[in-house]
């Protein structure tokens, strides 16, 4: 049932009793009008009866007058007489408009005003002395006859309506019961008749309510079900999930989460996240800020910095990546938040060990470079050597002794730059970006001879930035070596590094760019360039050079941009390093291996 | 130096100092040492002296060993010629295509005994006294 039925069930179940209520009222206001008319006619009997009694009275006041006046011929005594005139004729009056609709108590009424007039001719006879009248004494037992006579109409009229009275009480009597039955049993029907209703409605509402309770039930079944389901989905995601209130205290935890952190749900539940989320920077140790309050202070999707550490209750520590979002109303008030994150720490060695696979596989490129340059002179010193057996002249011995002097001097500059590649200070240093590029050359130039490339070197003056020098040689012989294959046989390339000064969102720093005469790169190559295992260069690749080499330079706070040269000479690929004169790396950052 | 009247040897390498050692080596056992530090100026030297060997370093700029060899074999195929390399790995097809190969850092006796497999003694080649 819906809410608009409930409330139509509700205003029938108020209004239809006030109806009935108001009908039933309205039926015994017309039974107490009906008896009450009835009851005016006893009032009205009472009143005939009254006023006849009253007329009586007055009458036989006269008679008494009269009488005295008779005895004594005092005519003081003439004044009650004289008093009830004016009052009789009032009660004639009286009595004729209320005896008026009865001819009977008309008849009687008629008679007593004759027999009154009779009795007051006689009166007048006394009065004025009329001999006959007063010297007569049957006139005594004339006027004892006369107010008898009217005496004795005063009594049928009183009669007859007490008689009216009797009958009228018993009326009014009758149709008082029978308006009590007829309440009573009005108000029994409207009584049975609302008990009837109220029930019938109360069967409608209970029924509404069982099936809306079933309804309910049904649907709270369901959003149990699709709960159980998303808790399921939860749990079995293999990425660690907490879920946050508005507050930052937990309410949720996938059975990742509660492995990686060593909190149960149970246990976890109610308490703040960094109390059961305990992070730490993996090189400093410093707590870092907690995601959910990251998340509340930047209303957005929040990544953890690089080399956080989770240490779980147990102690265990895992390095992990995560991100922490606003779970939002309706209304986009943030209501919590969810944390997803995910143990790296064996992606994070991976990491590494590709990161120094790349570095032998640099190492590779550069072996038949290498053994070249160590060749050349090895063969000259072995050569002098020969000569220096079979010869005496110390002129010449001298002279061959400079040569390989010259020789051996050559071969451990080749041994300090190839070392270099791998000896790293702790700290960011001073790097020349020119010294460490015609180092890199060095260590190539075999290799440029071989390819037959011509190098055009753009840099003269020495252009320092901070940074890890063996990084930066090994983002160099990658680019080179790249710019170099690409050129081709015969083909050409220009280095240039120059100071570049400070831009919007860049500090100022340094700018390598090398650009070659080669086929450019295609536009599908492009988005992949950076990716590990990415390479267009078949089973001579590692496909890590640049994914390495762009790690190093975004550690070092710069950027490479690789695209189509489209002006100049040149109209291969470019390829633009910068880097920051103040690099953003740090000892906690270095890829490399410390070497001695 | 008596050794002027052995076989004239063409040398051709980059690496000038090396360049200077090895023709000491070679003109101490007898040999006339022709040098050239590239490939287009040791063709030239190739075209126009009677040049009885080659010695040729594979890496140089510009033209590199192999097609120094290719351009001589297609204007005198008999002049034998000797690869001498750093590099350990050289492509097959001039390896097969030159009479020798030396690695440079197997040593002048290795050298000279190649040579002289290639030209013959020096005191017996050509023009002996």
């Amino acid at each position: 049932m819906n809410l608009r039925e409930f409330n139509r069930i509700l205003r029938q179940t108020l209004f239809l009793p006030v109806l009935l209520l108001l009908v039933l009222a309205g039926f015994i206001i017309w039974q107490i009008s009906r008896s009450s008319a009835e009851l005016r006619w006893i009032d009205h009997s009472d009143d005939v009866m009254e006023q006849t009694i009253r007329l009586e009275k007055l009458v036989l006041d006269q008679e008494t007058g009269l009488r005295g006046y008779q005895l004594t011929g005092d005519n003081s005594m003439l004044a009650p007489y004289k008093a009830a005139t004016v009052p009789i004729a009032k009660r004639f009056t009286i009595l004729r408009d209320l005896v008026s609709d009865n001819p009977t108590q008309m008849g009687h009424l008629a008679n007593v005003r004759d027999r009154y007039q009779i009795w007051l001719g006689y009166a007048q006879g006394v009065l004025n002395k009329d001999p006959a009248v007063v010297s007569d004494p049957r006139m005594n037992e004339h006027e004892k006859e006369l107010m008898d006579n009217l005496r004795s109409e005063v009594n049928a009229m009183l009669m007859t309506e007490g008689h009216l009275r009797k009958q009228r009480a018993e009326t009014a009597l009758y149709i008082e019961r029978r308006e009590l039955a007829a309440v009573l049993v009005s108000s029994l029907v409207v009584g049975v008749l609302l008990a009837i209703f109220t029930h019938s409605r109360l069967r409608r509402v209970s029924a509404t309510y069982d099936a809306t309770l079933e309804e309910l039930t049904n649907r709270s079944e369901e959003i149990y079900e699709r709960r159980q389901w998303f808790q399921t989905t939860l749990e079995s995601i293999g990425d660690a999930v907490i879920a946050c209130d508005g507050d930052g205290n937990v309410e949720f935890m996938n059975a990742v989460a509660q492995e990686l952190t060593g909190w149960t749900m149970q246990e976890a539940l109610g308490r703040p996240l960094n109390e059961v989320f305990h992070i730490v920077n993996e090189e400093t140790r410093q707590v870092v800020e907690n995601p959910v309050d990251k998340v509340r202070r930047l209303q957005t999707v929040v990544g953890l910095a690089n080399h956080t550490a989770l240490i779980s209750r147990k102690g265990k520590e895992y390095v992990i990546d995560d991100s922490a979002a606003p779970i939002r109303k309706e209304g986009g008030e943030i209501r919590g938040i969810v944390l997803v994150f995910r143990d790296v720490t064996e992606a994070r060695r991976s990491e590494a060990a590709l990161i120094a696979a790349e570095k032998l596989a640099v190492a590779g490129r550069l072996a038949a470079s290498i053994a070249h340059e160590i060749h050349n002179p090895l063969d000259s010193v072995a050569n002098v050597h020969f000569l220096l057996e079979n010869e005496t002249d110390p002129v010449k011995r001298k002279e061959y002794l400079r040569m390989a002097q010259q020789e051996l001097s050559r071969t451990m500059q080749i041994s300090r730059t190839l070392l270099s590649l791998y000896r790293e200070p702790k700290a960011p240093i001073p790097v020349d970006l020119k010294e460490l590029a015609e180092g890199v050359l060095l260590l190539l130039d075999r290799r440029v001879v071989q390819q037959g490339v011509t190098i055009e070197r753009q840099f003269t003056e020495p252009c320092v930035v901070e940074g890890f020098p063996a990084e930066l040689r090994q983002v160099f012989t990658n680019v080179f070596l790249n710019a170099m294959e690409a050129a081709g046989k015969g083909g050409r390339i220009r280095i240039r590094i120059q100071p570049v000064a400070a831009a919007e969102l860049r500090p100022a720093g340094a700018m390598v760019e090398v650009v070659d005469s080669g086929p450019g790169i295609s536009e599908q190559v492009t988005g992949n360039l950076f990716q590990p295992f990415f390479t267009t260069k078949g089973e001579n690749g590692t496909g890590l050079g640049l994914w390495v080499s762009n790690g190093i330079v975004l550690k070092h706070g710069g950027s490479i941009r690789i695209a189509n040269n489209d002006d100049g000479d040149l109209k291969g690929a470019y390829v633009r390093v910068y880097l920051p004169t103040r690099t953003m790396a740090n000892s906690s950052t270095r890829t490399t291996a410390h070497v001695g | 130096m008596e050794a002027v009247t052995g076989p004239l040897i063409l040398c051709i390498d980059d690496e000038a100092l090396g360049l200077q050692i090895r023709k000491a080596v070679l003109e101490r056992e007898g040999y006339r040492v022709l040098t050239a530090l590239d490939g287009s100026s040791g063709l030239n030297l190739f075209t126009g002296e009677p040049v009885e060997g080659v010695i040729l370093d594979y890496f140089m700029p510009g033209m590199d060993g192999g097609q120094v060899a290719i351009a001589m074999r297609r204007q005198r195929p008999e002049v034998p010629i000797l690869l001498l390399s750093a590099y350990v790995n050289l492509p097959q097809e001039i390896v097969t295509m030159v009479d020798f190969t030396v690695l440079k850092g197997e040593g002048p006796k290795e050298l000279l005994a190649k040579v002289r497999r290639m030209l013959g003694p020096p005191e017996e080649s050509g023009m002996a006294p």
